[in-house]
């Protein structure tokens, strides 16, 4: 097996780990923030799951990635990662939650330009307008979730105490979804770009059987958890309440619709019961979790009045979706062209 | 795994159940002052007044400890968050009314106030009327952690209820002071009579902390 390959993944894992710094607070950073849960047990679950997901549900939404742009340089695709990867540890830093899946779409993008490829505007589009699907999808589920949860709580009259431990197992089984969802969803973002040179080889225990790419998932799965342990909990203070203050059950309606659209674009299974049925089926494209916590948030808000949003960090959370793409294709760009004329790397071919 | 959602439910329940005693303990204490209060204008300081007084006494202290163990499993095992410190805040408040319960039932037995025949129904119309607003304030508590939608009908009976105790403690106070007895036994009485209605009035402000506290427990 060629080292370079592990020393331009690198990049990759970088991502996977900005990924699990900035995502996976998205998943339980309201059950933290609340307080229901504490961040140790959430973290554990949520590796746990992200990395489930990863491996066995991955492999749709790293198609629709790669139709993006195929980067066929090892050399491209690590500097692709690397800016994704830096223009969302920058705005990690800066504590506003941002969209992986568009930074690593702006990073293909950047590389497209850079190598003078034409961008697949069709997919580009179907993207683009996910981003858009997302959180409005989103909003809509957390408000229907509200309504039916506010009417069954008044109908089944549930003790305080017996809330609070549904409450809290619901949020434990939510974050457990949401993390495999986002596992299933998002690795394409981390791992999406290598997959074509991957050189692992298909592995069988038993009836157990990985292909190659999983293999490539996992150790992709393994970097977004360490993401998730050392670095999640500085965004947690910023989706967990500064969006708007929020109650347990609120919580769980944000996490659990989230989950549910992430799920709903990263699902080939449900895809195909869609076809079956006759139904438009949904594009399987890495989604952003940020603006799918966002959209339920704002959905709850509006539905209570929109008093107690805090609009100001909304606005600084819509900024960060603009700037994101431009930055890491900007980096990409500056990036790939260092690259090729100071170091003689090949970045396409 | 089981064994650990199976504590957790007993834990939850042991809670539920302690906080449903806590509220019994207030219906309790109003029922037993109550008739504390009419065995003493008919017997004063008689072994059944101690005894009830005993009793009151005793509730009190079961109240007391049960709110201790209501707050420390709320805090130990980091139950609500959102809404714990209201809670703690309720029961704190509720335990007051027990309180102050006994220290009337207790002051009655030590300074032993002679009220004349003809305010007799008064004062067991006020005392009545306290115990009232005591075991709704109780009933309104309890549906909080139930079924919070009929706090403020509850709250509603509470306010009602401590106006009409404030009517008749006022008139009492009015008719003792025109009366011809000593100016000691007037001020004697007219202070334990405002003793008495204050505890309408403890109950009052723990309604109205109550409806406040309502409106965060909405989801």
């Amino acid at each position: 097996m060629d080292i370079s390959y592990f020393i331009f993944l690198s990049s990759g894992l970088f991502l996977g780990w900005s990924l699990g710094a900035n995502d996976a607070a998205n998943v339980f950073g309201t059950a933290v923030g609340t307080k229901m849960v504490r961040f140790r047990t959430a973290a554990t679950i949520a590796s746990v799951f992200i990395i489930i997901g990863a491996v066995f549900g991955g492999a749709g939404t790293s198609k629709t990635l790669t139709e993006l742009g195929t980067v066929n340089e090892l050399a491209g695709a690590f500097m692709v990662a690397l800016s994704a990867a830096l223009a969302v540890y920058w705005m990690v830093n800066s504590s506003t939650p941002v969209s992986t899946t568009q930074a690593i779409v702006g990073s293909i993008v950047g590389w497209n330009i850079y190598c003078g490829f034409e961008t697949n505007t069709t997919i580009l589009i179907k993207i683009v307008s996910t981003w858009i699907i997302c959180p409005i999808l989103s909003g809509l589920i957390s408000v229907l979730l509200y309504f039916g949860i506010k009417a069954y709580l008044k109908h089944a009259k549930i003790h305080l105490i017996h809330q609070d431990l549904y409450t809290r197992i619901g949020l434990i089984l939510a974050c457990a979804f949401g993390s495999y969802a986002l596992g299933a969803n998002n690795i394409a973002n981390v791992m999406g770009v290598f997959v074509d040179a991957s050189p692992f080889h298909a592995v069988s225990i038993g009836n157990f059987h990985l292909s190659g790419t999983q293999i490539l998932f996992f150790i992709g799965g393994i970097a977004i958890s360490t993401g998730v342990f050392t670095y999640s909990k500085k965004i947690i203070k910023t989706i967990g309440s500064s969006v708007m203050s929020m109650s347990p059950i609120i919580a769980w309606i944000v996490v659990i619709s989230q989950s549910i659209v992430l799920f709903l674009f990263a699902s080939q299974g449900l895809k195909n019961i869609m076809i079956e049925l006759g139904i438009p089926p949904l594009p399987l494209v890495p989604v952003s979790s940020s603006q799918a916590v966002i959209g339920a948030v704002i959905g709850i808000g509006i539905t209570k009045g929109g008093r107690e949003v805090n609009w100001s960090i909304l606005g600084k959370v819509a900024l960060g979706w603009i700037c994101t793409p431009i930055i890491s294709a900007s980096i990409c760009f500056i990036c790939l062209f260092f690259l090729e004329n100071v170091f003689n790397l090949s970045v396409y071919h | 795994m089981f064994q650990i959602k199976l504590s957790l439910f007993s834990k939850t329940k042991s809670l539920e159940n302690k906080i449903d005693l806590f509220h019994d303990k207030i219906i309790d204490v109003a029922m037993t002052f109550k008739k504390a209060i009419t065995v003493f204008l008919r017997e004063e300081r008689s072994v059944e007044y101690k005894k009830l007084c005993k009793q009151i006494k005793n509730i009190e202290h079961d109240a007391d400890s049960l709110r201790r163990d209501i707050e420390n499993k709320l805090y130990s095992h980091n139950l609500i968050p959102d809404l714990r410190a209201d809670v703690l805040e309720l029961v704190e408040n509720l335990d007051r009314i027990i309180n102050r319960f006994d220290e009337v039932a207790y002051k009655f037995y030590i300074e032993r106030p002679q009220f004349p025949e003809e305010y007799h129904s008064r004062i067991k119309e006020l005392c009545e009327q306290v115990s009232d607003c005591a075991e709704n304030m109780a009933i309104a508590s309890r549906a909080f952690f139930r079924d919070f939608s009929t706090v403020r009908d509850y709250s509603q009976k509470v306010y009602f209820i401590e106006a009409e105790s404030d009517v008749v403690s006022g008139k009492m106070k009015e008719a003792i002071f025109d009366s011809d007895m000593p100016l000691a036994n007037k001020l004697q009485l007219s202070n334990i009579i405002g003793e008495v209605a204050d505890i309408a009035d403890i109950a009052e402000d723990c309604a109205d902390e109550l409806l406040i506290f309502t409106i965060k427990r909405d989801i």
